[in-house]
């Protein structure tokens, strides 16, 4: 195996040979643990709600937990609940939970975006829905909801059948003045979205111009909100909830986010999951991660290039034979609900020997259609002008907004939960983790190029094993018992290496057959944080370029 | 040779047997020479142009394009064209009434008054005054009125930067591009168009012409790459940058306002082209083919590499567009007309 990282974490407190000594961080943060629980995949600290700040800021300059992975709020019987799952960048196996209980007449809690950027976002996704307040927060607004929403939709007592009146006065002022402010008449609003050529989706981000250099932008979502959330918790572990995940980043990152969601759930319940199932799970998500980068490519072009030019159409075609081998493989071109909880579906389709010789075509192709593109992109002057040293994001803002994927790597964060927090059939194959060191828009462009011919590479290897694999020994399934009720009061968080980045789900049961609680941590939720950051003073087509080169998908975004 | 011809009202008011001094007979001929001229630019720009821009963009990307309506799909432009003149005409609330109205109007007119000075062959060519190409060039460069026009008065702030992105393009590679064709003039020692065409019928070595594009390429590239400014191609789509900011100038105009406005982009490539063809490939020049049909040839060489620039070249921005127009075009633009000038000075 090559892809061994050496944890440089020596030195900082609790850590010792074998993981954390939760002991060591409990003494570092003395009185303030009121409370230890176990969560699956980390020990949680419990902390008053007045100490959030010292708390985190303490683990991280002191215990080295640089990246808030995502925040997960939630509605007991008799309390609020807001954990804040810490891991390092260094070794994401390294992990904590800080729990910050909040009683039901108050639910206050004080804000953690002062220590990490990224929890700007989670904490108001947590208000929003669940309804905490967060004290000493910069910008405590609804932010998947309209502004007007009345009540929290994932609290015990929001009422679903409450109308909801949203009105476009209500909601903004259209009367509302041109500029930031009196003093400031040289600037001009401008709505860049949620219809526009290039925000991908349905996003709108409000921007101030100065002159065309950008001023002021706050990225708007939640336009393809969909309840994912809720959805989820409303389905049962072993086969309702598995569809859903194909509709967060559904451009055909599909099997990536099922895996997301099976990892967490087999881990949950115990489950181990066949070799050879791995090995397909391996593959054919990879497969996915190609689809959607040629996708990120192509699309990256066409705001550069700025029309439906030569590379988007180049990176479509070349996408397609994926898709074709995906729906070989899976039935589906888009949705394709091919896990399963302990396995896959099915096995490999026959006639076998055709499925491999298509992959091991593809395979051969492949080096020759990432040459034209990097004659046709990545060589080309222009191109380069308008991508070098423009939507520059430093590792430590990356860090900071809890960037992930590729957006983090093209930092030069040399973060892959495929090497760093193995699962699957990764650390039994050779493979490199790819980073650029530019942190602009063409390192993560480069990055997305570099890391296809690795996937290739992770597939080669796949179908040698697939090939020589004995018949009879093809389990594709382990035992899992028909209802799934695990334990209850078990809560986990894990995460996958998903297409744009770290996609978490935590999942907390009750004893019943469907979670408690469900939340689904986007990668590119926070990656799009990152946004005002890289494109403050730039003009209006680096923000473009920008927002292109954060690859984000909105049906991720907003669930 | 043909050019040495009258021009065509003269020449039509001869076929007929009617007096050439009689004005009236002068104004309608002109009247009909201008009508023929206009259907045949017509019929390449608005007819042939948009097919042929579907075809040539589907052959770099990998397309097959329309191939249903008719052979080839040749009468997808009667689909367009119904399509387009029965879509609603949207007037936005606040728009600048009379100034938005015109420049659909300006835009599409301006470029084709520039062809009645271009001499296609055959005697072809409406007039020929001796200020010939500064005309074209005039012509040419009213169109930047009709955008601005556009940006200001659709009360819309993406329009609106396109506006202005349009005005800092054009004066930016306009510069260049006239400076570029002075060196022409130069060598050819007349601004008329059938002097500049007759100057290059001489051969250069051997069988090579003396096309100003062989005498002089390093003033061809320059030329083409401000043509491509001028006529808002890729890399410097500027003005309408579809990722960036909508349509630019046109966002806000529909059915047959938006017709005008592409149609006016179109003629204005073609002009581009037809310019090109008369002050660098020889005009109508070329063995076998009659004159008109070479001089075709040519203006749809040039439409070709426009579309293969727009297939592969990136966008710049806007800010680097004008410094390569401003630090990097105008000073090689006017090192050329100095050396051509010293040059000529010398040999004459």
């Amino acid at each position: 195996m090559s892809i061994e990282k050496v944890p440089e974490s020596d030195g900082e407190i609790g850590v010792t040979e074998d993981g954390l000594d939760y002991d060591a961080l409990a003494d570092l943060l003395g009185g303030h643990v009121i409370g230890r629980e176990t969560h699956v995949n980390a020990e949680g600290f419990v902390i008053r709600p007045d100490e959030v700040q010292e708390v985190l800021s303490t683990l991280k300059t002191e215990a080295g937990f640089d990246h808030c992975s995502c925040v997960t709020a939630q509605e007991y019987d008799d309390r609020y609940e807001s954990i804040y799952h810490l891991r390092k960048y260094d070794d994401p196996t390294q992990e904590l939970s800080v729990v910050v209980p909040t009683t039901k007449d108050d639910p206050t809690s004080q804000s953690a975006a002062r220590v990490y950027d990224t929890a700007d976002w989670h904490e108001r996704e947590a208000y929003d829905l669940v309804g905490i307040n967060y004290d000493d927060h910069p910008d405590l607004r609804r932010i998947l909801l309209p502004e007007t929403w009345q009540g929290h939709p994932l609290s015990k007592d929001f009422n679903q059948d409450q109308p909801q009146i949203v009105t476009l006065r209500e909601n903004a002022n259209p009367l509302q003045g041109d500029h930031r402010s009196e003093d400031d008449p040289d600037t001009m609003f401008i709505n860049i979205g949620p219809h526009h050529p290039a925000t991908h989706g349905v996003l709108h981000v409000k921007t101030t111009l100065d002159g065309e250099q950008i001023a002021d932008i706050d990225p708007d979502i939640g336009y393809l909100h969909r309840c994912e959330e809720q959805m989820c918790q409303q389905g049962t572990y072993r086969h309702q909830i598995m569809p859903y995940p194909d509709r967060w980043d559904y451009v055909s990152a599909g099997i990536l986010n099922e895996w997301a969601y099976a990892r967490a759930a087999e881990d949950l319940a115990e489950i181990e999951v066949p070799e050879y199932a791995q090995i397909i799970r391996t593959m054919s998500a990879e497969f996915c991660r190609i689809a959607a980068h040629m996708l990120a490519l192509g699309t990256f072009a066409l705001d550069v290039f700025g029309d439906f030019t030569a590379i988007f159409q180049y990176a479509f075609r070349d996408r397609e034979v994926v898709q074709n081998i995906l729906e070989d493989l899976t039935g589906q071109r888009l949705m394709f609900n091919y896990l399963r909880l302990g396995g896959v579906a099915w096995d490999l389709p026959e006639p076998r020997e055709e499925f491999f010789e298509k992959i091991r075509d593809f395979l051969d192709e492949l080096p020759h259609k990432l040459e034209e593109y990097h004659d046709l992109i990545t060589g080309n002057e222009i191109f380069q002008m308008r991508c070098v040293d423009t939507g520059v994001l430093t590792p430590e803002m990356a860090k900071q907004y809890g960037a992930t994927g590729p957006v983090a790597r093209g930092s030069g964060v040399d973060y892959d939960l495929r090497r760093d927090d193995p699962y699957g059939y990764y650390d039994e194959l050779d493979w490199n983790v790819v980073t650029e060191e530019g942190c602009d828009n063409f390192s993560r462009v480069l990055v997305r190029m570099r890391e296809v011919e690795e996937s290739a590479r992770i597939i080669e290897q796949c179908v040698d094993l697939l090939e020589q694999w004995p018949e009879d020994e093809r389990e594709i399934q382990a035992n899992v018992p028909r209802t799934l009720r695990p334990d209850p009061d078990k809560e986990i968080y894990r995460a996958v290496e998903g297409a744009k980045g770290e996609l978490g789900i935590y999942i907390r049961s009750d004893g019943t057959d469907k979670p408690a609680r469900f939340k689904i941590r986007s990668p590119c939720f926070s990656n799009l944080q990152t946004l005002p950051e890289m494109s403050q003073g730039e003009y209006v087509p680096d923000m473009v370029a920008s927002l292109g080169s954060l690859d984000i998908v909105l049906g991720e975004v907003d669930r | 040779m043909l050019q040495e011809s009258a021009p065509l009202p003269e020449a039509l008011a001869n076929l007929l047997g009617l007096d050439p001094n009689s004005t009236l007979v002068m104004i309608l001929m002109s009247l009909i020479g201008a009508a023929f001229i206009g259907s045949l630019m017509m019929t390449n720009t608005a007819l042939a142009g948009p097919w042929a821009k579907r075809k040539i963009t589907a052959a770099f990307t990998d397309r097959i394009a329309v191939n249903r309506i008719g052979p080839f799909g040749l009468l997808i432009i009667v689909a367009d064209a119904v399509r387009l003149l029965s879509k609603e005409l949207i007037v936005p609330e606040g728009v600048d009434r009379p100034a938005w109205d015109l420049a659909p109007l300006v835009i599409a007119s301006t470029a084709l008054l520039g062809f009645a000075v271009i001499p296609m062959g055959n005697g072809i060519q409406l007039a020929d005054p001796e200020v010939g190409l500064a005309y074209v060039f005039a012509t040419a460069s009213m169109a930047s009125v009709g955008l601005v026009m556009a940006g200001y008065a659709s009360n819309n702030k993406y329009s609106f930067l396109g506006g202005l992105r349009a005005v800092a393009q054009n004066l930016a590679y306009e510069i260049p591009l006239i400076l570029t064709g002075a060196s022409v003039v130069i060598f050819a020692g007349s601004l008329q168009m059938s002097e500049i065409v007759a100057a290059q019928s001489q051969t250069l070595v051997g069988p090579i012409p003396s096309w100003y594009a062989f005498v002089n390429p390093f003033a061809f590239v320059l030329f083409m790459i401000a043509n491509l400014a001028e006529v808002g191609r890729n890399p410097f789509d500027i003005p309408e940058a579809p990722t960036e900011i909508v349509a630019g100038y046109q966002t806000e105009y529909s059915s047959v306002y938006f017709v005008l406005v592409y149609l006016g982009e179109f003629i204005h490539i073609f002009l581009g082209g037809a310019i090109i063809a008369t002050i660098f490939l020889g005009g109508p020049a070329g063995p076998v083919l009659p004159g008109i049909v070479w001089f075709m040839i040519k203006i749809w060489g040039v439409f070709l590499f426009t579309q293969w620039a727009r297939s592969a070249v990136p966008r710049v921005r806007i800010d680097q567009l004008i410094e390569i127009g401003w630090k990097g075009m105008l000073v090689l633009s006017l090192a050329n007309l100095m050396l051509t000038a010293v040059i000529v000075g010398v040999i004459a």
